[in-house]
């Protein structure tokens, strides 16, 4: 068996994530130099400028340029001395190390635009060689530390003394202090993560160490981060930051003398002058999606908030208040509310352009390694794109057009006896239409798709269409060609392009084709979509999902902990944290024809607020968690309360999505309003 | 002038519906069903990347319930810019008819299918029935929520 | 199925080793961007494979390895630690802290399934 795998493949997303590391290098080796220009050591900067070139010389090694490797290599050199140093790089240092990362930048620049990298500069990795022999290795201003911390945990020895300096020379307020974070499943269903818990904690004040510790923890957890920092904020803050019980707080005990005493003002200055790392002239700013998403969830607290004061306003009018002014700014409030969603929905957006820059450099690839000649022509515009199916759809686009070179296109003589010209033509095409999707095209002028040929390959009857022909190019594993070639491996994935397209994005494919003057993929992909990280579970044999964000907590039910008041048909009180919680059978709820077997008490709740009021949905087993594609369910016959839309979870099944919040709203006995169904 | 039918049988019987409002058969592999939805919709079924209600034939025509074989069959039909699928006992075989041999259906026929069937031809020694299909399919708001 | 934990700070790097591997049938993969973030996964779910990079920003492969073997569940975990850092040194504490394999990058996608192939069915299933 061969691995139909080709790293080359990589080159757009490598190219992408350089630039990104290559932007943090400088912003560092600025703050490195300002600090080296009065002598100070930045062990933080001088760390992640060695990690962002190491992590540059890891990916260029993979996807073989050269260049970059031994450039990056002898940067990281001189830099793991200076961090060995305790973070002091010394001025001289700096500039052979600027002229580094530009010869990378440059490098860079020739690949994106379809060139080779070019070799080193001369004398550029002398130069750096230079640095890493001639750089004096300051020793490490070790002072004793006055820290005490607990020799138990056995923390102590596993600070440098660079670290134990950072913890105990705070400026200002700063404090010392342990943060104890136990991680579990159901925090994490809560997006409360030891990164999450770690960058929360960096913004609000220096974090110096984390420390995995394992053993029973507060909570039945089995595991504690131990986070160490020097902060001014409040206990209560820090608690709330690590994600509140059973995450705890403790102020480190210091010598009497070791925060603001005479032994320290000279560390002063060099702590006030951290360099502000965030600040970028470009006028862009890089955001993570997750927190658009927060925002997007926020949002739809207030569209919430808005519908209770229109019925409130609604119940005034009735009794005959006079409630004008108020229902014209109910209206106006209603529009900017949809404003701002479609502002907030917008920054997820993304050039198509941007991201198909990188395709011109595998074209160039595919001309060396095929030997014919090709244009790439990109007509997309300004055309733009959900960030997440733009990321989706990349690699669609880069099979099709890998495909269109290595196989469509015929060779320079070929061409000229078929009288066409000896450059083959590959065209992307892309506009947004006005009702919400992306059409794209990827044609060429090449050959054309042979169907009897294909027919003959695949030991079928010649297929009717383009549909079905399509059909037959989507085999998994198809091959239009005897050998394997090195572009395209195995098969010409178009299985792939087609799960991309159709089944993940529920966009469409369709092929048109003549064979002796070309072949165009019509692709047509929604503009956004809705991603949600889900809770898979299972419930009376069948699988669901749930929105991580939706559900407060997944608790066990313990059947003897279950009370069931008489007379309440299926609903039962569970008790949590002394707390007793409504349990609802959600086999029941869902009307599941085996829901009488469900009676027995299910083993799993998913806890969801509702109105305030905590509801455990009882569910059979609870399956991971994974980000999946939300479809919404358009049709009038499917469109319920309760459900949110469906996803594939990759077998070809739809998988409801459910709004459990709804669905208990909409269902729950008694909560009156709607009626029961019938059936 | 005659037009392309797509026959499909239920129970028995034998049904047409205008090839040109039918996009595809598929085979039937399941459905997932949709709590609250209406009595005969059997269920979602993902169709080349696109997720559909289908609609079970059997059901909406008071039919009893048939296990699912090899011969059955989802006829996935356009209903202006909806798509439904339908689930049937087997479908297999496209007719050419003339629209001009459509006889109004029996009074029999009216009344045990519910307004189902819009017309009935002969077709040699076989009766075939076009369906309604919008009325087959349904409009109805699934939670009669203030809707209709 | 069996579960693979791929540790790793460039998403691109994390994205190449699952390509690699797709090829293995019924592999699932997690990925985690820190050492520590492993760490937390590791505590929380079970996984069938390792796969780690040693240079992270928190706390570094080896410190991940070493946790783990300190583990009674964990100490039967394959592990392949996957490097830039070709030096003997770094393949010797690295083996020595419990890695069952080194692959140095740049590594080819064959030889990478081949190591994960072998750790995969060499376990008791």
């Amino acid at each position: 068996m061969t691995a139909s795998v080709d790293l080359a493949d990589f080159l757009p997303a490598y190219l992408a994530e350089v630039e990104e590391l290559l932007d943090s290098a400088h912003r560092q080796l600025m703050a490195v130099e300002a600090s080296a220009r009065r002598g100070a050591a930045h062990p933080k900067s001088v760390r992640e400028l060695f990690r962002a070139l190491h992590t540059i010389k890891g990916l260029s090694a993979m996807v073989d340029v050269e260049p970059i490797v031994s450039i990056s290599h002898w940067m990281e050199t001189s830099l793991r001395q200076a961090d060995q140093a305790g973070g002091r790089l010394p001025e001289s240092s700096v500039e052979p190390l600027m002229e580094g990362l530009r010869a990378v930048e440059q490098r860079m620049r020739q690949l994106a635009a379809g060139k080779d990298a070019s070799p080193v500069p001369p004398g550029l990795l002398e130069r750096l060689e230079a640095l890493g022999v001639s750089s004096p290795v300051v020793a490490s201003t070790a002072r004793p530390s006055a820290l005490l911390l607990d020799e138990t945990l056995a923390l102590a020895p596993r600070l440098t003394p660079t670290e134990r300096e950072q913890l105990t020379s705070g400026a200002g307020h700063r404090r010392p202090v342990r943060v104890d974070f136990i991680p579990g499943a159901e925090r994490a269903a809560r997006g409360i993560t030891i990164n999450s818990v770690r960058e929360r904690l960096a913004a609000l004040g220096e974090l110096v160490k984390v420390v995995p510790v394992a053993g029973p923890a507060p909570g039945g957890g089995s595991l504690t981060f131990v986070l160490l920092l020097s902060t001014d904020a409040s206990d209560a803050v820090l608690k709330e930051a690590a994600g509140g019980e059973p995450a705890q707080v403790r102020a480190l005990s210091t010598a009497p003398s070791a925060v603001d005493g005479p032994s320290v003002p000279e560390r002063e200055p060099e702590l006030e002058e951290e360099p502000e790392e965030g600040r970028r002239s470009s006028g862009t700013l890089r955001v993570e999606v997750s927190r658009l998403d927060e925002a997007l969830e926020r949002l739809a607290a207030l569209v919430v908030n808005r519908s209770r004061l229109q019925r409130a306003v609604v119940d005034l009018t009735a009794v005959g208040a006079p409630t004008r002014e108020l229902r014209a700014i109910l209206q106006e409030n209603g529009r900017q509310l949809r404003d701002m969603r479609a502002a907030i929905l917008r920054l997820r957006m993304v050039r198509v352009g941007d991201v198909l820059e990188r395709l011109p450099l595998l074209v160039r690839g595919l001309r060396r390694t095929t030997g014919k000649a090709v244009r790439l022509e990109l007509e997309v515009g300004d055309a733009e794109l959900d960030k997440a199916v733009a990321d989706r759809m990349l690699p669609a686009l880069v099979h099709l057009v890998r495909n269109a070179v290595d196989h469509a296109l015929e060779s320079p003589e070929e061409r000229r006896a078929a009288g066409k010209p000896p450059e083959g033509r590959v065209r992307l095409g892309c506009h947004a239409n006005s009702s919400g999707w992306v059409d794209i095209t990827v044609a060429d002028d090449g050959r054309g798709v042979d169907a009897g040929a294909v027919a003959r390959r695949a030991g079928v009857p010649v297929p009717r269409g383009p549909d079905d022909l399509l059909e037959l190019l989507c085999r998994p594993g198809f091959s239009t060609r005897e050998e394997v070639t090195s572009t395209s491996g195995r098969g010409m994935g178009m299985d792939i392009v087609r799960r991309i397209v159709v089944d993940q994005l529920g966009g469409e494919l369709r092929l048109e084709t003549r064979v002796g003057e070309g072949t165009t993929f019509h692709l047509r992909v929604p503009l956004t979509i809705t991603l949600l990280d889900a809770i898979i579970f299972e419930c009376a044999g069948l699988r669901y999902a749930v929105a991580v964000g939706s559900v407060e907590e997944l608790i066990e039910v313990e059947a003897a902990r279950v009370v069931r008041p008489a007379g309440a048909h299926g609903v039962a009180l569970v008790e949590r944290r002394g707390q007793s919680v409504t349990l609802v059978s959600l086999a029941r709820l869902l009307g599941s024809a085996s829901a009488q077997a469900v009676d027995a008490t299910p083993p799993r709740g998913l806890v969801v607020r509702q109105r305030g009021e905590l509801v455990a949905f009882g569910v059979d087993r609870l399956l991971g968690q994974q980000e999946i594609v939300l479809r919404p369910l358009e049709d009038p016959l499917v469109r319920v309360p309760g459900v949110a839309g469906a996803t594939d979870l990759g077998d070809g099944q739809p998988t409801l999505v459910l709004d459990l919040n709804a669905l208990g709203a909409a269902r729950r006995p008694g909560s009156g309003g709607r009626e029961e169904r019938a059936t | 002038m005659s037009v392309l039918h797509v026959v499909f049988k239920v129970d028995g019987a034998e049904y047409v519906l205008p090839a040109s409002d039918v996009l595809q058969m598929e085979s039937f592999s399941g459905a997932t069903p949709v709590p609250g939805a209406p009595a005969h919709v059997a269920g979602l079924v993902q169709v080349r990347g696109r997720v559909i209600p289908v609609v079970d034939a059997r059901r909406r025509f008071g039919l009893p319930a048939l296990e699912r074989s090899l011969d059955t069959r989802v006829v996935v039909g356009q209903l202006g810019t909806r798509t439904v699928g339908l689930l049937v006992d087997s479908a297999r075989e496209v007719l050419k008819l003339d629209p001009a041999k459509f006889q109004p259906p029996p009074p029999l026929v009216v009344e045990g299918s519910r307004g189902f069937v819009k017309a009935v031809a002969q077709v040699g020694p076989r009766l075939v029935m076009l369906i309604d299909f919008p009325r087959v399919i349904g409009e109805e708001a699934p939670d009669g929520d203030g809707k209709r | 199925m069996s579960e693979v934990l791929v540790v790793d700070d460039s998403k691109v790097m994390r994205d190449m080793v699952v390509a690699c591997l797709r090829p293995y049938p019924g592999l699932n993969f997690t990925h985690a961007s820190s050492g520590l973030e492993a760490i937390e996964r590791l505590s929380l779910s079970p996984y069938d494979l390792l796969v780690l990079d040693l240079n992270m920003p928190d706390i570094g492969g080896i410190e991940v390895v070493e946790f783990v073997r300190g583990q009674d569940r964990l100490r039967t975990l394959p592990i392949i630690i996957v490097t830039t850092r070709g030096d003997e040194a770094s393949r010797a504490r690295a083996l020595s802290a419990g890695a069952n394999r080194f692959m140095t990058k740049p590594f080819t996608p064959d030889a990478i399934l081949a190591e994960a192939r072998g750790l995969l069915e060499e376990k008791p299933a």
